[in-house]
């Protein structure tokens, strides 16, 4: 593990000088032969220099006047983190923030080593990381990070086999490795992640939803349960707000959800925009968030929770939620040939449920385009397709005018549909996808929004597109 | 139109499937397989009863015409495990009378005389199928082609594998199919799932029947003629089911999935 402890200033001899500065050299000249080669690899450059120096990750975390901050689960961390870092910078942080999306150790190395100056040394006094939950207890170890969020756990990747058991136990063990006086950031919610023990020695600061109804309907929860993480029974849940989160307990031993200190106590959306209502440990909080969704209320909590939990006032973390741009890819809403494109990612089932009920929504007509593709970015298998309440669009179909789907795997999306109770006429099949898209658009009349759900390298490819077609982003644009 | 034909066909069929544990094996979106069923049957004009079976209730077998089982994580196959230990006799014998059994991922390996695990713990199975499963150390991960024998002439199976067990068969089943492309049961026997009367289990996880509408067909078949109903099936319009095979084929076989599946 690494030599130094975070928050001393490192104390080197000249040849481990001599290896540090040669690493962040090697990362950062592979950086720039990569980006030129076109292949924008993040975790090359990282794997490199810390072959050449395997403390550089501590040594270079050591700089940071105020530690760091890791985020960890299987979704919204890119949001939480982002929404996080956009309070801190509004609180007079110089916070850095692995942009990138590539979150794994050697991910993390390589945007430090991109964010440092030639000779090793950070600019800035904070970095907000998001981190994957395999990661996790290694960057624990070697960042003695400050404080910790935990976002959720939801059956996500291609292997699920018991790969709830390992998440818990991944994040247990990062929990028992941070040092004194760090802080806990856990959804209350969440059981998986609420009944995991260890991390005695930090605060812990749990977030939830308090509110009298769940802020969508969800009426397919088949297949979203998880049993007590003490006991492997039952949960019984006296409200769901989306999939296995909620308000539950244990009949069986007593486990139950604990009183969340940040709570959200009211939410109302309009028109691309959720006006929240949150109780930080009491004081009431009241902003306006520029993005839509349940998962992103539990973003915004958890991004208010860590500021509060880093001692932000409330009005401070109110204007940096207002300000907030989305991150990368999540819901956004742009500007084209007189239409309005609202894209949102879909990365698993969980993701695509938490986006339906706002696709439900579109009044009066629904123009809907869907693109699934199975590249390594985005997993291979595409069998989550199926826990996806597609129903919920057979539900509306008769307000539905415009319904294209594309994609490598665009067969498997359109016997999706059909299955799920949608006329096979009715959904229009175009493997080509820039005449999906343009096919799609043309149909949306004038004025009127599409509808647009990719998952990963379907998103990168429609941006590239929407970038060449000019595409505006009319909203909260340079926040 | 005199009596008994017209009686018979006023006589709506009706078949009783049954899904263990909804909630609890559904990994994968194994739910797509009871959707297939379900819908399928109702496109052909087939009366569906479905009934999920939560933990803790017991499975009709004097009812149940097709039982499907999805795979799950270790604690929830633990728990099916327990429950179905209890009725491994009136299971048996349903089997032998002809009842339709699809399982799927660790329900599959659940089936045989044991698994043994990785630090060779041997834990017994149902000893409903002639065989065994051990854990291997490398997952066995892809998309999936096998030629499949209940038809004459054979047609193709496709799916999505994703399992650490190696199941190797006995002489009292026949495999479900031989693999044309992927790991199937052990990786080295170009075998796939196991076929004993009409009980089927297979790797080939989450939605294997949409994609497979004669395998869904087959089911819905053989579990009508276990109560001795006679159907004539419809002829479905089946393009977007046969596009999603022929892609997952293609994808199969190119050489870019197949390198990665051998990293996997």
């Amino acid at each position: 593990m690494g030599k130094n402890r975070s928050g001393e200033m490192p104390t080197t001899g000249k040849s481990q000088k001599l290896k540090i500065i040669s690493s962040v050299w090697l990362g950062k000249a592979m950086m720039a032969l990569t980006r030129l080669l076109g292949r924008g690899g993040t975790t090359l450059p990282g794997r490199a220099a810390l072959r050449l120096y395997p403390g550089l990750l501590p040594y270079l975390a050591g700089h940071l006047r105020h530690g760091s901050l890791l985020v960890t689960g299987t979704n919204g961390k890119t949001t939480t983190a982002a929404l996080l870092t956009g309070i801190l910078r509004k609180a007079g942080y110089r916070c850095i923030y692995n942009q990138s999306g590539s979150n794994m150790a050697w991910g993390v190395t390589s945007s430090l080593i991109g964010a440092s100056s030639w000779g090793g040394k950070l600019p800035g006094d904070l970095a907000v990381m998001e981190v994957d939950e395999g990661a996790f207890p290694a960057l624990v170890k070697s960042l003695h990070p400050r404080g910790m969020v935990l976002t959720n756990i939801f059956s996500d990747q291609l292997d699920r086999y018991g790969e709830i058991d390992a998440i818990q136990k991944a994040i247990g063990k990062g929990l028992e490795a941070a040092g004194e006086g760090s802080f806990q950031v856990i959804n209350a919610d969440d059981p998986s992640l609420a009944g995991i023990e260890g991390g005695s020695r930090g605060e812990r600061w749990y977030f939830g939803l308090e509110l009298e109804l769940a802020p969508e309907r969800s009426e397919n929860e088949a297949g979203h349960s998880q049993p007590c993480p003490r006991c492997r029974q039952k949960l019984h849940y006296d409200q769901r707000f989306l999939a296995h989160l909620g308000r539950y307990r244990c009949p069986a031993c007593g486990f139950k959800r604990p009183a969340p200190d940040v709570k959200l106590v009211g939410c109302s959306t309009r028109r691309g925009a959720t006006a929240l209502e949150l109780l930080v440990r009491g004081e009431p909080l009241r902003t306006l968030f520029p993005l839509i969704g349940t998962y992103n209320l539990y973003n915004a909590l958890a991004a208010a929770t860590a500021a509060a939990a880093m001692g932000v006032p409330a009005a401070e973390i109110k204007t940096g939620l207002e300000s907030a741009a989305p991150s990368f890819g999540r819901m956004e809403r742009l500007a084209l040939k007189g239409r309005s494109v609202l894209m949102a990612l879909v990365k698993n089932a969980a993701g695509a449920n938490a986006v339906l009920p706002t696709v439900q929504e579109q009044q009066p007509e629904i123009h809907l385009l869907a693109a699934i593709n199975d590249k390594i970015a985005d997993g291979t298998d595409v069998s989550w397709l199926w826990d996806v309440d597609f129903e919920r669009l057979a539900a509306v179909a008769e307000r539905i005018k415009g319904l294209t789907v594309t994609g490598l795997r665009v067969w498997d999306l359109a016997v999706r549909l059909k299955y799920a109770g949608l006329a096979q006429e009715t959904i229009r099949v175009e493997t080509n996808f820039k005449q999906a898209f343009l096919d799609a658009l043309e149909r949306t009349p004038p004025g009127a929004t599409l509808f647009v759900m990719p998952n990963y390298t379907a998103m990168l490819a429609l941006r590239r597109l929407l970038n060449d077609m000019g595409a505006r982003q009319p909203y909260w644009e340079g926040a | 139109m005199r009596d008994s034909p017209t009686g018979r066909e006023l006589k709506i069929a009706r078949i009783n499937i049954y899904h263990l544990y909804p909630e609890h094996l559904n990994l994968n979106g194994d739910r797509g397989n009871i959707l297939a069923l379900c819908e399928r049957a109702r496109w052909h004009g087939l009366a569906v009863n479905l009934v999920p079976v939560q933990p803790g209730e017991t499975i009709d077998f004097g009812a149940c015409d097709l039982l499907f089982m999805g795979g799950g994580g270790d604690a929830e196959q633990n728990m099916a495990a327990a429950e179905l230990k209890k009725r491994r006799r009136d299971m048996q014998q349903a089997i032998e009378a002809g009842m339709v059994i699809l399982a799927t991922g660790g329900s599959y390996q659940l089936f045989g005389h044991y698994y043994t695990t990785l630090r060779g713990e041997r834990m017994p199975g149902l000893e409903l199928m002639d065989l065994y499963t051990e854990a291997g150390g490398k997952r066995l991960t892809g998309n999936i082609v096998v030629s499949c024998g209940l038809w004459d002439p054979p047609r193709t199976l496709v799916g999505f594998e994703n399992h650490a067990g190696r199941t190797c068969l006995g002489k009292g089943v026949q495999p479900l199919g031989r693999v044309l492309h992927g790991h199937g049961n052990n990786g080295s026997d170009k075998t796939e799932g196991a076929v004993y009367r009409h009980a089927i289990g297979s790797y080939m996880h989450g939605p294997l029947l949409p994609k497979n509408p004669w395998l869904t067909d087959y089911l819905l078949a053989k579990a009508l003629a276990y109560r001795g109903q006679t159907f004539t099936f419809k002829e479905l319009d089946q393009s977007f089911e046969e596009q999603a095979h022929q892609t997952a084929v293609r994808l199969a076989g190119s050489r870019l999935h197949r390198w990665h599946a051998r990293r996997a």
